[in-house]
C-alpha cells in the first residue's frame, strides 16, 4: 500500500516538475497535458497506437524485473532486444509457409536473446564479472553488429532508408489499427513470468536467492542456478521485444538508424522500476510510458518540445529510486550498528 | 589512586536503542606506562566500553576522566587528538596503499601526500620504528602483507599519532603465536616507555602472559580487578563465568542409542588462508546432545557451515554411515539433517517472503507436482499446522515474516527444521537475542526431542545453555576441542579454562 502511495506521488511529482519547466519555457503546462493526453487516449486510434507502443516496454521490463528478483542488475535488454529485432528479421529470408515463418521467427529471436545472454550468465557465474559490466559492453557490440546487418546486409535495395521489410506471413496479423496480435503475445509473457515468479518451484528458487542468497543456499536452492534462470528467461523477453517491432508494427523493418527500436531495452528498466518488477505493474508502467510517448509526438506537432516528456520521465524515474535508495540505507544502517558483534 | 590514574571512567552505563543493557555503572582505572587486560566473555561488554573510551559511542551516563579532566568525546577523531588511540578487530587499511600512504591518510591537516610530505612522514616512521623497535615494510602495497604486519602498521599509525593510550580490542585472534609473541614485546616495550595499553581478550593465558592488571567484567559489571602477579588462570576463569551452577535437568528418556553423525579429522579453511577448524574428531549418537561450548569467533561457526555443506572441508564426516564429502546443502538435508542456523535473519529465514513461503523454504519438493508447480492450498495448510502446533503469533500465513517477533521468527524455523523428521538437528545458537518465554519454550523443546530419541548438536556461546541442555560437552577454542566432558565432569570453572585456552601451551 505505501509502495503504491510511493509511485503515484512519483508519478505526481513528474507530472508537476514536468510543468513548471513548460511554464518557465513559455508554455502552458496545461493544455500541453491536455495535448498529450488528447494525443495518446483521445480517440480510438490514438488508444491502439499508444498500446502498440507499450508492448515492447512490457517484454523489457519483464527482463529488467526477473533479474531483479534474482538479486540482479541486468541492463542487457537493449542489446537482447536489437539481436531479436534482426534474427526475426532475417528468418524474412527463409521461405516457409504464412503462420509458420511466424512462429519460427519468433523461435529464433528468443534463441538469439539467450545466446546474448549466456556470456552475461557465464562470466557471472564462473568468474564473478559483475553482471552490469558485461551487460554494458555486450550492449555495444550489439548496438555495432546490428548496425552493420541493418545496413550492409539487410537494407533495402530501393530504399536505402530501411531493411527490406518483413514478408506478410511473419507478420502479426492486425487487431485493428496499428494493434497487432502481438499484444497477445506479450499478454501471454507477462502472465506466464508471474505465473513462473508465484505459481513454479523455480521461480520460488530466484524470488528466495535474490532476497536472501545465504538463506537460498543454507535452504539447497542452487542460487547460480536460479541467476541463470533469469537472464535466460530475460533474453527471451526481452529479443521479443525488438521482434515484436519488425514483425508487429509498422514499416515492418529496422530503420537504417535503429530509430524504430530505439532505448526500449534502458526504458524498460524504468518501467520495471515503476511496476515495481511485478508484472501486472510493469503492464501499467508501460502504458503510462507509452501514454508519455505517443502524447510527445502529438504534442510536438503543436510545438511544445518533446524533451520536456524526458524531463517528466526523468524526474519519475529518480522520485521512484529515491525512496528505494532511502529504505536500503534506513535498513542497512542499523543492522550494521546493532549487529557488530561484542568482543 | 585517583593521582595516578591517566584514564578513569566512573560509572560508565550504556543502554543501546534497542533496550539492551550493555554497561552498568563500570569503574575502570588505567595508570600510565600500564598494560591493562580488559577480560570477560562474548557480550560482556568489553567491546562496547572500548567504544565509548575512544569516543566512537556516547554513554549513556557515567563520566570519562582523561589525564584528570573530565571529557567528553563526540568522536573517535577528537579521542585520538587528546591521546586514545584504538585498533580494532577489523583494520582501517585501504588494501592497495604502503604503510606510509596509509598513516599519512586523515592526518589532521595533512593536505596531499606530495612528494615532499611523503618524504617527511617516512622519515618519522623510520625514527618512530627505530625507538620502538616496530618493524613494518614501508613500501608494500597493505594488501601483500601478513595480517600480523597489518596490525603492525595499525599500531604504528597510533605511535605516530602520538597516542598515550593504545586500546587493542582482541589483538591476537587474527595472530598466529608467534605473531602474538612478537606483538606482546612490542607492547611491553611500549609500556616501558611510558604509554597506557588496554588489552581486550577473553583468553587467559594472554592476560596472564602480558598484563599488569586485568579489570574483568561480566554482562557488562565490573566483577574483579586484580594484580596479575597475584592472580591464577583458574580465580580469571572463576571470575569470568561466575559461579552459580544452573539446576541441572534429569534425562526422562532412555540412554543414549547408535551413531549418528561420526566426525574424524575435521578441518575447514577459514578466512586469511589459516585454518578455522583444526582435525576436530567426535560423534553425536541418537538421544543425546552434545554441546558444544566456546567464546564465539573459535572455529563454531565454520564447523557448523561445513557440516551442513555450505563450506569446503576435509577430513571424514558420516551421516548415519552414508559419508557426507562432496555434498551440498540439499542433498545433506535429504539425508536427515536439519539445521537452526545462528543468524535467522541471514540464513535461517527470507524475511521478505511470507510465513507461508518461508514454511517451505529448503522442503519445497512435497509441495510442488511434476511440472515443479508450487501447491499454494498445501503450503498454506502446512504453514497454518505450524502455527498451531508451534504456538507461532502471527495474524496468517500471508504475513512476510519480517513483522514478526524474534521469537515466533525462531519459532518458525525451528518447527520448519523439526518438519522435516531429522534424525540429526544442529541448533547453532538456538536462542541467541530471544526473549525468556520463547528461549525456554525452544530449549525445553529440544530436550524433549532428545528424549523421543533425536540426536542433537548443539552449539551455544551461553554457557548456561550448554550447562542445562548437554549431555557431554566438548570446548572449542582456536579451531579445536580443548576436551570433550562427559555430564559427571561438568564444572563451571573447569569449562571456563578450557573456554580460555588453559589446556594451551601459555603464550607468554
Amino acid at each position: 500500500m505505501r509502495k503504491l502511495a510511493e509511485t503515484l506521488l512519483a508519478l505526481g511529482l513528474g507530472i508537476l516538475v514536468g510543468a513548471l519547466v513548460m511554464a518557465l519555457w513559455g508554455h502552458d503546462p496545461w493544455s500541453s497535458y491536455a495535448y498529450l493526453l488528447a494525443g495518446a487516449l483521445g480517440n480510438t486510434r490514438a488508444l491502439l497506437s499508444t498500446i502498440s507502443r507499450s508492448l515492447g516496454l512490457v517484454l523489457t521490463g519483464l527482463t529488467f524485473a526477473v533479474g531483479a528478483r534474482a538479486g540482479l542488475f541486468n541492463i542487457g535488454a537493449q542489446g537482447q532486444m536489437l539481436l531479436g529485432a534482426v534474427v526475426a528479421l532475417s528468418c524474412g529470408l527463409l521461405r516457409l509457409p504464412a503462420g509458420v515463418h511466424l512462429v519460427m521467427a519468433l523461435l529464433f529471436a528468443a534463441i538469439a536473446g539467450m545466446i546474448w545472454a549466456l556470456p552475461v550468465a557465464v562470466l557471472k557465474l564462473t568468474r564473478g564479472v559483475s553482471e552490469v559490466i558485461s551487460t554494458i559492453m555486450l550492449n555495444w557490440v550489439a548496438h555495432w553488429l546490428v548496425l552493420y546487418l541493418v545496413v550492409q546486409k539487410l537494407s533495402d535495395p530501393i530504399l536505402g532508408q530501411r531493411t527490406f521489410t518483413a514478408p506478410l506471413g511473419m507478420r502479426f496479423p492486425v487487431i485493428k489499427g496499428e494493434l497487432t496480435w502481438a499484444l497477445a503475445l506479450v499478454l501471454a509473457t507477462a502472465l506466464f513470468f508471474w505465473w513462473f515468479l508465484w505459481h513454479h518451484a523455480k521461480g520460488y528458487e530466484i524470488r528466495a536467492a535474490g532476497l536472501n542468497p545465504r538463506a537460498a543456499a543454507a535452504a539447497g536452492i542452487s542460487v547460480r542456478g536460479a541467476m541463470f534462470t533469469a537472464l535466460l528467461l530475460g533474453g527471451v523477453a526481452a529479443a521479443w521485444a525488438g521482434a515484436i517491432q519488425v514483425l508487429g508494427r509498422f514499416p515492418y523493418a529496422i530503420t537504417s538508424d535503429l530509430a524504430n527500436l530505439g532505448s526500449l531495452g534502458f526504458d524498460g528498466i524504468a518501467v520495471a522500476l515503476i511496476g515495481r518488477n511485478h508484472p501486472l505493474g510493469i503492464l501499467a508502467g508501460a502504458f503510462f510510458f507509452g501514454t508519455l510517448a505517443t502524447g510527445a509526438a502529438k504534442m510536438g506537432l503543436r510545438g511544445i518540445p518533446i524533451d520536456m516528456i524526458y524531463i517528466v520521465q526523468g524526474v519519475i524515474v529518480v522520485s521512484m529510486a529515491a525512496p528505494e535508495a532511502l529504505r536500503l540505507i534506513r535498513i542497512r544502517r542499523p543492522a550494521v550498528a546493532l549487529r557488530e558483534e561484542e568482543g | 589512586m585517583a593521582g595516578e590514574a591517566i584514564l578513569e571512567t566512573r560509572g560508565i552505563t550504556k543502554v543501546y536503542p534497542d533496550g539492551t543493557v550493555a554497561l552498568t555503572g563500570v569503574d575502570l582505572v588505567v595508570r600510565p606506562g600500564e598494560i591493562h587486560g580488559l577480560l570477560g566473555e562474548n557480550g560482556a561488554g568489553k567491546t562496547t566500553l572500548t567504544k565509548i573510551i575512544s569516543g566512537l559511542l556516547p554513554p549513556t551516563s557515567g563520566e570519562i576522566r582523561w589525564k584528570g579532566k573530565a571529557v567528553r568525546f563526540s568522536s573517535p577523531r577528537e579521542a585520538l587528538a587528546a591521546g586514545i588511540g584504538m585498533v580494532h578487530q577489523h583494520f582501517a587499511l585501504v588494501d592497495a596503499f604502503n604503510a606510509v600512504e596509509n598513516i599519512a591518510l586523515g592526518e589532521e591537516g595533512g593536505g596531499a601526500l606530495g612528494p615532499v610530505r611523503a618524504a617527511s612522514v617516512r622519515r618519522r616512521l623510520e625514527a618512530i620504528m627505530e625507538e620502538s623497535g616496530l618493524e613494518v615494510p614501508l613500501d608494500t602495497p597493505v594488501e601483500e602483507l601478513p595480517v600480523g604486519v597489518r596490525q603492525r602498521i595499525e599500531i604504528l599509525k597510533m605511535l605516530y599519532r602520538e597516542v598515550d593510550l593504545l586500546i587493542l580490542d582482541e589483538p591476537t585472534a587474527v595472530l598466529t603465536p608467534q605473531e602474538a609473541e612478537e606483538l606482546f614485546s612490542v607492547l611491553r616495550d611500549l609500556a616501558a616507555g611510558g604509554k597506557s595499553v588496554i588489552f581486550i581478550t577473553h583468553k587467559l593465558a594472554e592476560a596472564m602472559a602480558v598484563t599488569d592488571r586485568v579489570t574483568v567484567l561480566r554482562r557488562g559489571r565490573v566483577v574483579a580487578v586484580r594484580e596479575t602477579g597475584e592472580t591464577s588462570p583458574e580465580e580469571l576463569a572463576r571470575l569470568m563465568v561466575g559461579e552459580e551452577l544452573p539446576p541441572l535437568k534429569e534425562r526422562a528418556g532412555r540412554a543414549p542409542g547408535k551413531e549418528v553423525l561420526r566426525v574424524e579429522g575435521l578441518t575447514v579453511p577459514g578466512a586469511e588462508g589459516r585454518p578455522a577448524v583444526r582435525g576436530v574428531s567426535f560423534s553425536v549418537r541418537e538421544g543425546e546432545i552434545l554441546g558444544i561450548a566456546g567464546v564465539q569467533g573459535n572455529g563454531q561457526t565454520e564447523l557448523v557451515e561445513a557440516l551442513v555443506g555450505l563450506r569446503p572441508w576435509s577430513g571424514r564426516v558420516e551421516l548415519l554411515g552414508k559419508a557426507l564429502a562432496g555434498l551440498g546443502p540439499g542433498e545433506i538435508a535429504a539425508l536427515g539433517l536439519a539445521h537452526i542456523p545462528e543468524d535467522r535473519h541471514g540464513m535461517g529465514l527470507v524475511l521478505d517472503f511470507t510465513l507461508a513461503e518461508n514454511a517451505v523454504l529448503g522442503r519445497l519438493k512435497p509441495f510442488t507436482d511434476a511440472f515443479g508447480r508450487l501447491r499454494w492450498g498445501r503450503i498454506f495448510r502446512f504453514a497454518q499446522e505450524l502455527i498451531s502446533r508451534f504456538s507461532i503469533q502471527a495474524p496468517s500465513p500471508k504475513v512476510p515474516v519480517r513483522y514478526l517477533s524474534g521469537g515466533n521468527q525462531q519459532r518458525l524455523v525451528v518447527g520448519r527444521e523439526l518438519s522435516k523428521s531429522p534424525k540429526l538437528l544442529i541448533a547453532n545458537q538456538p536462542t541467541r537475542g530471544l526473549d525468556v518465554a520463547a528461549t525456554r519454550y525452544i530449549r525445553e523443546l529440544l530436550l524433549k526431542l532428545r528424549d523421543e530419541g533425536l540426536a542433537i548438536l548443539l552449539v551455544s556461546a551461553d554457557l548456561d545453555e550448554i550447562l542445562e541442555l548437554s549431555d557431554r560437552v566438548a570446548v572449542m577454542y582456536r579451531g579445536a576441542f580443548a576436551g570433550i566432558l562427559s555430564r559427571e565432569e561438568l564444572d563451571r570453572g573447569r569449562i571456563g579454562l578450557l573456554m580460555g585456552g588453559a589446556r594451551e601451551e601459555p603464550v607468554g
